[in-house]
């Protein structure tokens, strides 16, 4: 079911001019702070020390959340994550399931797996939820509804919690959304989170959110069941410190997130089982050359600042994680249709390097990409090669022009038959002038 | 091979074990103090009270929890309810289920550090009683030190209590439940709290 809505002409410069804000709030917050670079650089610092030893590390984790009382279980990929997560799921005979943001459950797209065996779940992120409506993925791994203006949430809501027709306010629409939201709260049977951080010292889950919407679902409900890949762990309390400093100031130009709760063991009356996910994480860090990617905190700078993402959008890259980070972690964890030529499509401005608040150099893992691995898309290499052959050829490419000058509103037009239609699902092309360039100054030679 | 020892192996196959942590963090010396702390808590939409002296402090909490409750009903934990004497409050056992403090109007809690840069307040499980009583009142009011302020994130988790991470949440709470995820618009009370209120015990 995809939503009834209207593309408007305006939406692209609204997304990038959304996005962008988140930018600016990014840069005012980071320079309130006295020492925000040396607090990049420890974190950076940080990050490669835990990686280098991500082993001990995790095995700390484990035997510190274990001694807590948490029961942990590994995942080598999508697959097995889903099948531990239902299996708890009905072992606990739960049918009605919260879950708060996570980007890795999106990336083992849990939500249908489990629909499909019979476990409602309801998102219970704002944001979230507005994309489970409108059956779609989120756009942006912050802010997930960010493509979507207030008309289209309104619309949603009426059909699918029969609010009143034609409500935009974003207050009145909030609202309507914890009404229904707490009821769900109430009745579920266990509740889903993702992790920030996983503290090996202490066997702790880190929780940030501004909604409360986690600590709803981590107290109410008497199963909590957290995901997080290999790459969520750093060593100390201490550490955290860094961390908490810098992600909301880099993904919202917040100070801190509203809620920051650190979970250690399950609650007296509860269980918490935490699912550890490698989903080819090992194979970015087998790789020194990419392996910093895994140092991202996922706080959406890069994306924020991006002048692809700012205009293509999230859903462009056909990946959970678009933007920049997403770009270099496709060619390994992606899967799909355009993710080994998401390095590609990057202007290497290196806008999303000087934002990075963990200090990866996004613009060189891209070219990395570029040099290496990543496999040319096969259609654009094929257009590509024909472009190079009527260039050679000045008079045919003369006359082709000329044809397409006149011709080109039956190119940029989606009609059954058109061999461009599938290229412009997701693009449009420019006016054409009515002359070429060439043709033009002949004229006025003549 | 389980899934566990292949993760882990294989992962020690590609790491080298050299590189060095960089150490504590070279916090530099901001002065924290109740009045910084409650600029900064404006600014994440909560409101603050105080510092109100401690045999005040019943006086002062009773007209502005009953006005927010404005009939509803108000819950604190039983040791506050103690120590704050007769009052709108009622304790709440800390072994009855969270589902029954679905209609609480407004929790009374106690605070253990209050963080200058950020407005946050840590709120340690046991002083909630029930884990979810902070998030799923209307409003809620935190009491705290005056001298549970610190500076930043680095001394306030150096500060945490010795038993915080230890079967229990350990939540740092920055003003009141938030979303923007509207069109970046601000709303506040996205599914916890409508309001958070920090009131200020001065140091006898």
């Amino acid at each position: 079911m995809s939503l009834l809505l209207q593309y408007q002409p305006n939406d692209v410069k609204r997304h990038d001019e959304a996005v962008f804000d988140l930018r600016l709030r990014r840069d005012r917050a980071m320079q309130e702070v006295p020492d925000f670079t040396v607090l990049k650089r420890h974190a950076a610092a940080i990050k490669a020390h835990t990686l280098d030893h991500l082993a001990d590390y995790l095995e700390m984790f484990e035997a510190k959340a274990h001694a807590a009382g948490a029961k942990v279980h590994w995942a080598a990929d999508a697959k097995e994550h889903n099948e531990i997560v239902l299996n708890l799921l009905q072992h606990h005979g739960v049918r009605r399931m919260v879950k708060s943001k996570s980007m890795l459950t999106e990336e083992c797209q849990l939500n249908p797996f489990l629909e499909s065996h019979g476990v409602e779940v309801t998102d219970t992120d704002l944001g979230e939820r507005i994309v489970q409506l409108g059956n779609e993925p989120p756009s942006h791994i912050v802010v997930p509804a960010i493509h979507r203006r207030r008309d289209e949430i309104g619309e949603l809501f009426h059909r699918h919690m029969n609010t009143p027709a034609g409500e935009t306010d974003p207050a009145r629409l909030t609202e309507y959304a914890r009404q229904d939201l707490r009821s769900r709260f109430l009745d579920a049977q266990a509740g889903l989170t993702g992790v920030n951080f996983a503290i090996a010292e202490t066997g702790t889950i880190v929780v940030c959110t501004n909604e409360g919407n986690a600590d709803l679902g981590m107290s109410l409900p008497p199963l909590h069941i957290a995901s997080m890949g290999i790459d969520k762990i750093i060593p100390t309390v201490d550490d955290l410190a860094i961390f908490l400093r810098l992600l909301a100031r880099s993904a919202t130009g917040q100070h801190i997130t509203a809620y920051t709760s650190m979970v250690t063991g399950p609650l007296r009356s509860g269980e918490l089982h935490i699912v550890i996910v490698d989903g080819g994480r090992t194979r970015l860090l087998e790789d020194p050359s990419k392996r910093r990617a895994l140092g991202c905190i996922r706080c959406g700078a890069c994306l924020n600042t991006c002048p692809v993402y700012r205009r293509a959008g999230g859903h462009a890259y056909g990946e959970p994680v678009p933007g920049p980070i997403g770009s270099v972690l496709a060619p390994i964890l992606g899967s799909g249709p355009v993710a080994a030529s998401l390095p590609q499509a990057s202007t290497l401005c290196g806008s999303c390097t000087s934002v990075c608040p963990v200090g990866i150099d996004l613009h060189k893992l891209l070219l990395e990409w570029r040099h290496g691995t990543a496999k040319p898309d096969p259609d654009l290499r094929y257009g590509l090669r024909i472009a190079a052959w009527l260039m050679a050829r000045p008079a045919l490419y003369r006359r082709v022009m000329k044809v397409v000058c006149r011709g080109h509103p039956l190119i940029s037009k989606r009609w059954p038959g058109n061999p461009a239609s599938r290229w412009l699902d997701a693009r449009e092309l420019p006016e054409f002038p009515p002359m070429s360039y060439y043709e033009k100054r002949r004229s006025e030679n003549r | 091979m389980s899934s566990r020892d292949s993760i882990l192996q294989r992962v020690r196959q590609s790491t080298q074990k050299r590189v060095e942590h960089p150490g504590a963090f070279p916090s530099p010396a901001l002065r924290g103090g109740w009045r910084g702390f409650e600029d900064r808590l404006v600014t994440v939409g909560g409101e603050s009270i105080g510092p109100v002296a401690r045999t005040q402090l019943a006086r002062v909490l009773r007209p502005v929890v009953e006005h927010r409750a404005s009939g509803g009903r108000v819950i604190a934990a039983a040791s506050l309810c103690l120590e704050l004497g007769e009052g709108p409050w009622t304790p709440v056992a800390d072994d009855i289920p969270p589902h029954d403090l679905e209609d609480v109007a407004v929790a009374v809690v106690r605070g253990s550090i209050a963080v200058m840069e950020n407005g946050a307040i840590g709120i340690h499980g046991k002083d909630a009683a029930v884990q979810a009583l902070p998030f799923l009142c209307e409003t809620l009011v935190v009491l705290l030190s005056v001298e549970s302020v610190v500076p930043d994130m680095h001394e306030a988790l150096a500060a945490l209590p010795e038993d915080a991470l230890h079967h229990r949440h350990f939540t740092w709470v920055s003003g009141p439940s938030k979303t923007a995820d509207i069109e970046q618009t601000l709303v506040i009370g996205a599914h916890g709290p409508r309001a958070l209120i920090a009131v200020g015990i001065d140091a006898e």
